[in-house]
């Protein structure tokens, strides 16, 4: 490691999410209500370019924070507006809270989006643009996708479908174009333009076993071609496949990392794109680990990938023994710092890293 | 209602010096007596005079409390005790009032020698402020007068930190002091047991930080350390004499001893003999760990930390030098970082917070000019490092310490107001209790229900149990009795017991009260249509008629004669007891109804 630091929350996230101002956000997931949502302000040390030498303080520190009675499963921020938005059990509603870190640090709920047919209906994914409208995307099944300006509550767009397929993920491709990830591993297109019915961009990938998907997109960036990026899909078997939308028809590359058996089934999948990194990627949710993969050596046999790096700090930190070993339930990339990473565990801890190129 | 007033002298919402006067139960105890570290005039001391404007502080202080022995918690004692006057008893520990005269006489030298300043405390002062200091053990139990009564517990943080329990009858205040929730390499971590206070009062300096693993940082210091002395620089680590410096010592000494380096690692003479001393007088202060080991050999008598002299700053090579004071502001470390600064192989690492004006906090801030004495510029090229090694607690702390002492209210000092909605939401959502931050010299008043503690008497208590059936263990029974409060006592018992004791004599009161009846038959023949009809209306009672003509309703007594002048009128007189009030009035209003017609 070059750097690494460790943390402690008070209660695990399953979430870690860049807000504005480079701040973090981490929010609970325990069942019995007195979740906290939390921004923190990450340590001088990690918001520098480079590491320098003069940086009194090495902790975060805590902005402010909002109460949540129920789990946080999910959570993005407005970009361009003191918004947050959550999602999370027992439905698909997404909860809308205000950020005013000048006046006060408790971050107020300001209303709920609520979906029709919301409950008893899985929690929703959401995702959230960069662009001048203050848009968020959600739904939880094909078939209940919809756009809702956050501001005023108004729903902009709902796709037409009858699909009731299960989503893990979903992004917005640019202000037009929303990318949809369905659990069983399909991923589908749609022209929020016009409310037609979502197309099938990419099939499920041919694997032996069903297994549950997750992806992995770059943020879609001004100006940026739409389908340089690859999409990565992460199944919970450690299938990895990597696709460029403009030509879906063949995957790009695939590949298989070393996990250990599915175990805990796909609670926390989750692969990431390094914004400062081209071609690299990282993936956790299968034990105490974070693997990071150089997808440039990458073809399409679909044989075992070695990993650039593998993190093990959140296996070495456990409880002693009481009850089971830590999980990483989240990881998300640095925005400017190539090989940092913020990883988080089921144990509570929260650490930031950055390893050296072996 | 009975009232705990609460007001930071210092340390309401800032950080820099602590002084707190509480108001219990008509006593005044003033906890902790701190100086400002930033300030070079009057304010860095509190502002004694908020306290009694022209009354003096001996009369209207019952005790002074001191919690630890750093300057932002004890440096204006002598300065209050000598200076502004106050002669009644000043409690600590016994680490603490051992240290103390220590850091004060050493603060004092540099202030007044070095600086020359003149409104200071001298010598004498601080040997006599420390003559009216008591020293408290832990865990026991300090009768300050009749009703006050103070107990220290273990705050870790640094030696001999305690966190102090006040208590006036059945109302307590806890107030920690700095504390720590986590046990370090030479102490321990807070303790105290379910005391229920009405008021926690706590510190939150670090309440709103999420602190990096003490490994993190550890493996980081070191790393520099070894990376500086590699390649052939000095490293300077300025510290005050007791706290971090044991902490940073036992760390150093294990990292060399395990990685067999042979650079010098020196601390400054006289406080490692002092410090010592002090860890070996006071090992039950110490953690587990310190006092096992302490068997097989002194964990402060080191094998790679030597004396340091004067010269040796200027000898070739690497090294680690730990030097006085902490903040680079005088003395012997701001010496050694004069000669040091111009190198940039080296390096000085600020193991603690820097109090504004101070030359630490000026090169922290990034200044790489600095101007010295003589108007003499100091380029700083060595590099400058932080390490927080200090102990305080987090939000996580916070809440186990409130989560093991139950208090019913919770009032925050150190931090800054704007920042802290969310830990006083946190705070009041979990335990269901008050929060308050009061402001420096702003008043909080937070409002107690003390259980006042009865005597039942015997009698009475046979007596309530013997009506109706056997009560509920778990809910309250309402009773009747007198109230007696006589020589501090408080006893119920019942009425006639308290009129014998008093020597009272009992009064009856008794109401009669006249109802005319139209009824020409005679007297005897009006009382059975009287007693006929109340027999019929009122079944559940007991209506009796008696030989001598009269008709009773429970207590009640009904007597009929004929009007004086009408003999078709008759007169009902009723009459009632006053414990029969409400049956009596019933009575009479049904009376005054009249008579139903038909009878027999």
């Amino acid at each position: 490691y070059r750097e690494l630091h460790t943390f402690e929350l008070q209660a695990p996230t399953r979430l870690i999410e860049w807000a504005h101002g480079s701040r973090v956000c981490v929010a609970g997931y325990g069942q019995s209500g007195g979740n906290e949502i939390l921004q923190l302000i990450p340590p001088p040390r990690l918001q520098a370019k480079e590491t320098q030498g003069l940086c009194p303080e090495r902790d975060f520190k805590v902005e402010c924070g909002g109460f949540s009675k129920h789990p946080v499963y999910r959570l993005k921020h407005v970009p361009d507006t003191s918004l947050l938005v959550t999602s999370g059990p027992p439905d698909s509603s997404v909860q809308v809270w205000q950020v005013s870190a000048e006046d006060s640090d408790v971050i107020k709920s300001v209303g709920t989006i609520v979906t029709e047919n919301s409950t008893g209906q899985p929690w929703a994914k959401i995702a959230t643009i960069s662009a001048r409208v203050p848009w968020v995307l959600h739904g939880s099944t094909l078939d209940s996708i919809q756009i809702t300006e956050v501001e005023l509550r108004k729903n902009v767009y709902t796709a037409a479908s009858e699909d009731s397929d299960e989503l893990s993920g979903l992004a917005f491709l640019d202000s037009s174009t929303v990318l949809l990830c369905c659990a069983r591993g399909r991923l589908c297109m749609a022209d929020v333009r016009q409310p037609q019915r979502p197309t099938q961009a990419v099939p499920v990938p041919a694997v032996p076993h069903a297994e549950r998907w997750c992806m992995g997109t770059l943020c879609a960036a001004q100006g940026s071609d739409m389908g340089s990026q690859p999409v990565a899909r992460l199944s919970s078997r450690g299938f990895i496949t990597l696709t460029d939308l403009r030509k879906a028809s063949e995957p790009l590359a695939l590949a298989q990392a070393r996990v250990p058996s599915p175990g805990s089934g796909a609670e926390f999948l989750c692969v990431s794109w390094a914004p400062a990194l081209q071609g690299c990627l990282a993936i956790s949710g299968f034990d105490g680990t974070v693997h990071v993969y150089d997808t440039h050596s990458w073809d399409s046999s679909g044989r075992e990938a070695e990993p650039t790096f593998v993190h093990k700090g959140h296996m070495l930190g456990g409880a002693g023994g009481s009850g089971d070993p830590p999980l990483v339930t989240a990881h998300t990339w640095h925005l400017q710092k190539p090989r940092t990473v913020l990883s988080a565990a089921s144990d509570g801890s929260l650490h930031v890293w950055d390893w050296v190129q072996p | 209602m009975p009232e705990i007033k609460v007001t930071p002298l210092g340390a309401g919402q800032d950080v820099g010096r602590s002084c707190i006067l509480v108001s219990i139960a008509g006593k005044n105890v003033m906890l902790d007596c701190g100086m400002h570290m930033g300030y070079n005039d009057d304010r860095r001391f509190p502002d004694f005079s908020y306290i009694t404007q022209n009354g003096r502080l001996t009369d209207f202080l019952d005790c002074v409390i001191i919690s630890h022995f750093h300057l932002d918690h004890c440096g204006a004692l002598p300065y209050f005790s000598e200076m502004v006057g106050y002669d009644g008893p000043i409690y600590m520990t016994h680490p603490t009032k051992a240290i103390c005269p220590i850091l004060l006489e050493d603060y004092r030298k540099i202030t007044v020698d070095k600086k020359g300043e003149t409104n200071f405390f001298t010598s004498q002062m601080i040997k006599d402020c420390m003559k009216k200091v008591v020293a408290v053990h832990l865990h026991q139990t300090v009768q300050v007068d009749e009703e006050l009564e103070i107990k220290a517990y273990y705050a870790g943080h640094v030696l001999g930190a305690a966190m102090f329990q006040i208590k006036v009858g059945c109302e307590s205040v806890v107030y920690t002091g700095d504390y720590n929730m986590t046990p370090d390499r030479h102490l321990g971590a807070a303790w105290i047991d379910k005391c229920r206070p009405d008021l926690l009062i706590s510190e939150s300096t670090y309440a709103t930080t999420i602190r990096d693993s003490k490994r993190c940082r550890e493996r980081d210091f070191l790393k520099k350390v070894h990376e500086t002395v590699e390649r052939g620089g000095k490293v300077l680590i300025p510290v005050f004499a007791l706290g971090r410096a044991q902490e940073l010592c036992i760390l150093l000494e294990t990292f060399w001893e395990r990685m067999n380096l042979k650079a010098p690692i020196y601390f400054s003479t006289g406080l490692t003999e002092k410090a010592n001393h002090y860890y070996k007088l006071f090992i039950t202060w110490t953690n587990q760990k310190i006092r096992k080991t302490f068997v097989q050999r002194n964990m402060f008598e080191f094998k790679h930390i030597k004396a340091f002299d004067r010269a040796f700053a200027d000898n070739p090579g690497p090294m680690v030098v730990f030097a006085t004071p902490g903040m680079l502001h005088a003395g012997q470390s701001l010496q050694i970082f004069r000669k040091w600064a111009g190198n940039e192989k080296n390096m000085v690492i600020m193991p603690g917070y820097c109090v504004q004006g101070t030359v630490g906090h000026k090169i922290l801030s990034g200044q790489r000019k600095l101007e010295m004495e003589g108007r003499q510029i100091l380029e700083v090229k060595m590099q400058v490092e932080y390490m927080s090694f200090s102990a305080h607690a987090d939000a996580k702390g916070i809440m186990q310490l409130i989560r093991q002492a139950e208090p019913r209210n919770v009032l925050l000092v150190h931090g800054e107001a704007k920042k802290m909605e969310f830990l006083k939401q946190k705070i009041e959502q979990e335990f269901h209790v008050n929060c308050y931050m009061p402001a420096n010299g702003e008043t909080t008043t937070i409002f107690t229900n003390p259980s006042i503690p009865v005597d039942i008497s015997l009698g009475l208590l046979k007596r309530e149990a013997a009506i109706g059936p056997v009560p509920d263990a778990k809910k309250p029974k309402l009773m009747h009795g007198t109230l007696l409060m006589k020589d501090n006592s408080f006893r119920l018992v019942s009425p006639e017991q308290a009129l014998k004791e008093l020597g009272l004599a009992e009064h009856q009161l008794r109401f009669t009260c006249r109802v005319h009846i139209q009824d020409p038959r005679k007297e005897h023949e009006t009382v059975l249509r009287v007693y006929n009809h109340l027999k019929g209306v009122l079944k559940d009672y007991s209506v009796q008629h008696l030989p001598d003509g009269s008709i009773t309703v429970e207590s009640i007594l009904i007597q009929a004669t004929a009007h004086s002048e009408d003999q078709g009128t008759k007169v009902l007189l009723v009459s009632w007891t006053y414990q029969d009030e409400e049956l009596g009035s019933y009575l009479t209003s049904l009376l005054k109804k009249g008579l139903p017609q038909s009878t027999a």
